[in-house]
């Protein structure tokens, strides 16, 4: 089975969304070709979207931007119904592993919905979705092995979407929180990251909040 | 002060929605914006502006200095066409990066003590009735998320149509 793992990170560099996917790479790769791409400010070439067209299954992962999917992906989603339109003979599974900065993963709904919605125009058959909340805490947690600690949710929902990927099947879709609490989450955001990334770049706790 | 984002091309949004007047401004595709790329510059290296130098790095000031928003796009899966979106994500230095918790679920606190009416057209031919379905959960989310005091939507078969409901 030749499974396309698309990385739809804005970012240029490190991104959770590539954490997700390596994550899963280990659980699907026995037996099956994987691919890997990447959507950010560089888009896909038509020879790749072309490709795209041609897979078993797709696995797009990336965060919620907005309350949906990002702009750079979506465009690329466009591009690729147009090229389904020529190209339709594949029976295409499409899975996702979508990550949110707010903690509870269930804010990624709408955009399994216009997943969804993607597939039904493709003639692309949604498969299952993983929706984590609190997605920001992946980087720091790199050593955390998915399955343990904070990461013990995903760590069982990826075993599910990789089961469903493996036997070319349909899942519920799993809206994930970290193993840690609210509170946890927003301290360790503004001192951890907010405050920090500011002092990093000589701005004050007060110049965050500045009115233009 | 209204100000109007619009996925179409400059001259198809005058002929169908007239030249704008004196209190609004209108945000179109110059074909020269750049996407985010989720550096959170403008939370934590300019705080209020978008670090990318493109003409469109102003969108917070300005959200904040209107009173409607109008999004005019074509609907696409439920969601905003990927120029629209893009401007949104170019706007989040609206917010600021820190989390509040309102009706149990975690947001973004307010940058600006400001609201707006939100007024969204979305056109496209055979919108189907899940992608309608997506579109106003997905406007409504985003009222919440940019702190607006109304939203109103509507769907159309064309942007011509749009214009007419503009009227």
């Amino acid at each position: 089975m030749k499974i396309a793992m698309v990385n739809g990170s804005p970012k240029a560099g490190k991104s959770n969304s590539g954490i997700l996917l390596a994550a899963l790479e280990p659980l699907i790769a026995a037996g099956n070709e994987l691919v890997s791409y990447r959507v950010n400010h560089k888009p896909l070439t038509p020879e790749q979207v072309q490709e795209l067209c041609r897979v078993d299954a797709l696995v797009l992962a990336f965060p919620l931007y907005i309350d949906a999917i990002p702009s750079q992906l979506l465009r690329m989603m466009v591009e690729l119904e147009a090229c389904r339109q020529q190209d339709h003979t594949k029976n295409i599974r499409v899975y996702a592993l979508i990550n949110n900065g707010f903690y509870e993963g269930r804010q990624n709904h709408l955009a399994v919905d216009i997943l969804r919605n993607w597939c039904a125009r493709c003639g692309f058959s949604f498969g299952m979705a993983i929706g984590q909340g609190a997605g920001e805490m992946l980087g720091s947690l790199e050593k955390v092995p998915i399955g343990h600690g904070p990461l013990k949710n995903l760590g069982k929902a990826m075993e599910r979407l990789a089961f469903a990927i493996l036997n070319g099947t349909g899942g519920e879709t799993l809206y994930l929180q970290p193993n840690f609490p609210r509170i946890a989450w927003r301290l360790a955001a503004v001192h951890g990251f907010w405050h920090s990334a500011a002092k990093k770049n000589g701005l004050k706790k007060k110049d965050l909040l500045r009115r233009l | 002060m209204k100000l109007v984002v619009h996925d179409l091309a400059h001259e198809e949004y005058a002929a169908w929605f007239g030249e704008s007047t004196a209190d609004t401004e209108i945000i179109e595709n110059d074909g020269g914006i750049r996407s985010c790329f989720g550096c959170f510059g403008c939370w934590v290296r300019t705080p209020g502006a978008c670090v990318l130098k493109d003409g469109y790095q102003h969108m917070g000031e300005k959200l904040a200095a209107c009173d409607e928003l109008v999004l005019i796009s074509r609907c696409v899966y439920g969601s905003y066409s990927p120029f629209v979106r893009n401007i949104l994500e170019r706007s989040i230095s609206y917010l600021l990066p820190y989390f509040v918790k309102q009706n149990g679920e975690t947001h973004h606190r307010n940058r600006y003590d400001h609201s707006f009416k939100l007024t969204v057209h979305f056109y496209g031919e055979a919108i189907t009735d899940a992608e309608r379905n997506t579109a106003r959960e997905l406007t409504a989310a985003n009222a919440i998320n940019l702190y607006a005091r109304e939203v109103q939507v509507a769907f159309h078969n064309s942007p011509q149509a749009s214009g007419e409901g503009w009227q």
